[in-house]
């Protein structure tokens, strides 16, 4: 990931105070430090302070609470010794969001904030000892600046302690890879520094170049199918890469209504006239446009390309699409075997069962579309849906 | 994941003169919890809580004693009367508390959707409470008695030194435990609340999250919303249930309108026919027809009529084991699903699947399977969209080839004109002018009587928004020299911009199939023709990404 992403993430995710709070021998629950001054008013904090400085039930967790257009988010910690008044150390250091903001990624950070402290006041009483705790206070600045701005904070406290924090965006969980998935690079490869990735990774980035399906680069790569499957999950979780379906020229695509969206948007227009012109060439919208609708069902590719030869004369079909596949502009239909006749006798069919695609029985029997086309038109007892 | 929009406990805490009290929780706590907490796993605080560990820790709830409870969840006043949000770890909490008494859901990580539905239902629940306790005092008696047994309970726990369950013992006694339970059960499987607290005032809410799931995934309420305030007067309701299951469902009081719109909807009637049929305003028709959707009784539509054109849906399950298979053969003896779906590989029209040479019975019958495929998402429907798009300047079209004939459906045959249905009402959607459309939809009527100056003008004025290039092609265009069809052309140029199909500009503009197809095939050099679903109503046959 770039600095880019880093920053944008940042003001996603803004937060707007950090807080230090403790219970006090007298007093009892107060905000000792916050950054800005004065951020959170008295009703606020009244309202909620039964969930800052808690209970001992509620301790050590992550508690989220949303008051009055505001979320705050901490982790209460008690610490017990004879020496402390009221034999007990009461603190919470907490952060303070607007009510609307998504604040799953900000949760470790509070956890992981709540540990170094726990450490620092077991190690040398750094919150007990009134003389370093006002070190507090340039900390908490510090920290909401850096996680704010960079998304990330390195602080050395003392001699023996740094802080390290970074916020963690989350992710949806990446698709299951099949083996007849192809991987095609949504972004640029050579933006990458290599030694960024694993070694597998590494290995098998050659071979990622959108056309070859997952168990080719396993056999080209020789990495074995299964690393191979982890590590382009592992490049689809960061949206690095994308998923398409092997190219042919006997398959069949569609238009999505998305395809409107190469009307609409301009920057898609550039962005597709740029990705799939031949070398040292240029084509024009309508051409495009009219190649993308000229896929329909029962249309091969090859079909296409018999009757749009004009419009391709300045066009990579395999380009054209690859980047309508990677923009949902169009889909594939996919041809699913299903058998029929319900026979008492006959055994039930394994891969004929309507839940498997000609991608995936020809990736796992080895047979190419056109022997597994041969073998099917001949048996009635087979249909044959595509989707 | 189905568990993420189910609750894990609903909880009802009371907090007034005499402290803190947790009423009732529902389901309850297992009374030997306090040897499974202490095998629970050790978690490192430094471990991101995914919402993977949800699942697992589904009784996650049982982790708070009561006590604490009813602590965390009694709130001060003025946090009453609005939306009560807290998470701790992993556990949700989500309520309404109210003046009087809130109610609460706890839930695991959840969508924010599923969260503001779940305080929607915490606030009926509230306000009805409320407006129960005010006029009979409801609550506060359902509280002494939720309490008294708490406190049998406790003295016989002293007595006798077995554990219980207090909540166990509040469950028969106590009404509003009972709705309370039921709201949960209900919560957890049909997503679908019908109370009747003490016994009078009804409260019922739907999960939409639990109610709209195609392919797996559910349809965000606000995507359903959108939809729904796109629906034109010519699409259709069709009803997902038949019409004598969803008329018992219906409360009693439920007003007459519904009942009516109910019995005369039919998938081969538009919503206009409809409000006519049914005697109700369009308005009407349109409020109701969104509530039925909304709960999941009804889909929208595109009426039933011979040209529409259909296709297998990308996530319809053609798995020859699939339990809808073995519904498709109970309702339609003699047949099997996966034959009829590979009809629909290739897109085809409902008159190319009918066999005009059938007897009639068994045509009924084929529109009878479609009308269930298309109930059962298996199917959408395919429409045809125009785009203007000139060659570019360095061009001319003269010297190209003959451009390629417009590719309207695979098969390439032209659509033959709109006939009457033979089945249904006798009204073919298709013709569409015996609906009248809305006058502020259509533009301008020009007069008719060739070359006036008036109709030159309005045609240059609607020409105007086009560049000076794209005006020109236009006008080179071989049909452009007849000042008919470029008056026809100019006219309609507004919808040539892909999101408005073919029957929707039938609609608008009082024309039949055949005058706009004529009209493309005129100038198709200057377009572009395309067919895909329609993304407003595909909503409910394909989830959004």
């Amino acid at each position: 990931m770039n600095k880019n992403s880093v920053l944008n993430m940042g003001s996603y995710r803004r937060i707007d105070c950090i807080f230090f709070s403790e219970f006090h021998p007298t007093l009892g629950p107060k905000i000792t430090y916050q950054v800005p001054e004065e951020y959170i008013s008295r009703e606020l904090f009244d309202t909620v302070q039964v969930y800052i400085i808690t209970k001992p039930e509620l301790q050590n967790k992550l508690i989220t609470v949303t008051a009055m257009e505001k979320k705050l988010i901490g982790c209460p910690v008690c610490i017990e010794h004879k020496k402390y008044s009221r034999n007990a150390l009461l603190f919470n250091l907490g952060l303070v969001c607007d009510a609307r903001t998504k604040t799953c990624a900000l949760e470790p950070i509070v956890k992981k904030l709540s540990g170094y402290l726990t450490t620092l006041e077991l190690e040398s009483g750094f919150i007990s000892n009134e003389e370093s705790k006002q070190k507090l206070l340039p900390i908490l600045s510090t920290l909401l600046e850096e996680l704010n701005v960079t998304g990330a904070c390195t602080l050395p406290i003392d001699d023996s302690n740094t802080i390290h924090l970074k916020l963690i965006e989350q992710r949806k969980d990446p698709l299951v890879v099949q083996e007849y998935d192809v991987p095609v690079f949504t972004k640029n490869k050579d933006h990458f520094t290599k030694s960024q990735w694993d070694l597998t990774t590494q290995q098998i980035l050659p071979f990622v170049d959108g056309y070859r399906h997952i168990q080719k680069i396993s056999a080209e790569a020789d990495v074995e199918l299964n690393l191979v499957r982890i590590a382009v999950q592992n490049l689809l979780y960061y949206e690095v890469v994308t998923l398409v379906s092997i190219f042919q020229y006997s398959n069949v695509y569609c238009t999505t209504p998305k395809v409107q969206n190469l009307i609409d948007k301009k920057c898609l227009q550039e962005e597709c006239i740029h990705y799939v012109s031949k070398l040292g060439q240029r084509t024009n919208l309508r051409d495009v446009f009219q190649l993308y609708c000229g896929l329909t069902p029962g249309t091969t590719v090859r079909d296409l390309c018999s009757r749009y030869s004009h419009q391709l004369q300045r066009v990579d079909e395999r380009k054209l699409i690859q980047f309508g596949l990677m923009k949902g502009l169009i889909r594939r239909l996919q041809k699913y075997p299903v058998k029929v006749v319900r026979d008492e006798r006959s055994r039930p069919p394994r891969l004929y069962t309507g839940c498997h695609s000609y991608d995936e029985i020809c990736c796992k029997t080895g047979m190419s579309y056109k022997e597994l086309d041969e073998r099917l038109e001949n048996d009635p007892n087979i249909v044959v849906c595509w989707k | 994941m189905l568990k993420k929009t189910s609750p894990i406990s609903v909880i009802l805490v009371s907090s007034g003169s005499r402290g803190n009290k947790l009423l009732f929780r529902y389901p309850f706590q297992r009374v030997s919890e306090n040897t499974s907490s202490a095998t629970s796993k050790q978690r490192s605080p430094y471990v991101l809580n995914t919402s993977g560990d949800s699942i697992e820790d589904q009784d996650g709830d049982s982790r708070f004693s009561d006590i604490i409870l009813a602590t965390i969840l009694a709130t001060k006043s003025d946090m009453c009367g609005k939306k009560f949000e807290l998470k701790i770890d992993n556990v949700r909490f989500v309520g309404h508390p109210t003046l009087l008494q809130p109610p609460h859901t706890p839930q695991a990580n959840a969508d924010a959707s599923v969260i503001n539905c779940m305080h929607n239902l915490s606030r009926r629940i509230a306000i009805a409470l409320q407006h129960e306790e005010r006029r009979c005092q409801y609550l506060t008696r359902e509280a002494k008695l939720m309490l008294a047994v708490q406190d049998e309970v406790t003295t016989m726990t002293e007595t006798d030194g077995s554990p219980q369950s207090p909540f166990r013992q509040i469950l028969p006694k106590c009404k509003l435990a009972r709705d309370l339970k039921e709201v949960y059960d209900s919560l957890c499987t049909t997503g679908v609340v019908r109370l009747h607290i003490n016994n009078w005032l009804e409260v019922s809410f739907c999960l939409p999250h639990k109610i709209h799931r195609v392919g797996g995934k559910h349809i965000p309420p606000e995507a359903l919303e959108r939809s729904l305030k796109a629906i034109r007067p010519y699409h259709a309701l069709l009803l997902l249930d038949n019409e004598k299951a969803l008329l018992a469902q219906l409360p009693l009081d439920c007003s007459p309108a519904l009942v009516r719109l109910i019995k005369t909807c039919s998938a081969v009637k538009n919503l206009q026919q409809l409000a006519q049929d049914a005697d109700l305003a369009l308005l009407q028709v349109f409020q109701i027809a969104a509530h039925l959707v909304y709960w999941g009784k009804a889909i929208i539509i595109y009426p039933l009529c011979e040209n529409n054109v259909y296709m297998l849906s990308p996530h319809a399950n053609i798995c020859m084991y699939s339990p809808l298979a073995e519904q498709f053969a109970l309702q339609f003896p003699g047949h099997d699903l996966p034959s009829m779906l590979a009809k629909f590989s290739l897109p085809v029209s409902l008159s190319e699947f009918r066999n005009p040479l059938d007897a009639p019975v068994h045509e009924a019958q084929l529109i009878q399977m479609v009308v269930w495929m298309l109930q059962h998402r298996l199917l959408f429907q395919l429409h045809t969209y125009v785009c203007l798009l000139v060659p570019p300047i360095e061009e001319e079209p003269g010297l190209r080839e003959e451009e390629p004939p417009l590719v309207t459906r695979v098969t390439g045959r032209s659509l033959s004109t709109p006939s009457a249905l033979s089945f249904g009402s006798p009204t073919s959607s298709d013709d569409m002018t015996l609906t009248s459309p809305s006058m502020d939809n259509s533009s301008a009527e020009l007069q008719t009587g060739g070359d006036s100056p008036l109709n030159k003008r309005m045609t240059e004025t609607l020409l105007a928004s086009l560049t000076e290039h794209e005006r020109q092609t236009i006008l080179r265009v071989p049909a452009a020299q007849n000042p008919e069809d470029l008056r026809l052309f100019a006219r309609l140029l507004h919808y040539f911009r892909g999101h408005h199909h073919l029957e929707e500009i039938m609609y608008n503009e009082n024309m039949r199939r055949s005058q706009l197809k004529t009209l493309f095939d005129k100038f198709r050099s200057v377009l572009v023709i395309t067919n895909h679903e329609d993304p407003i109503i595909s909503l409910f046959q394909t989830p959004p990404d």
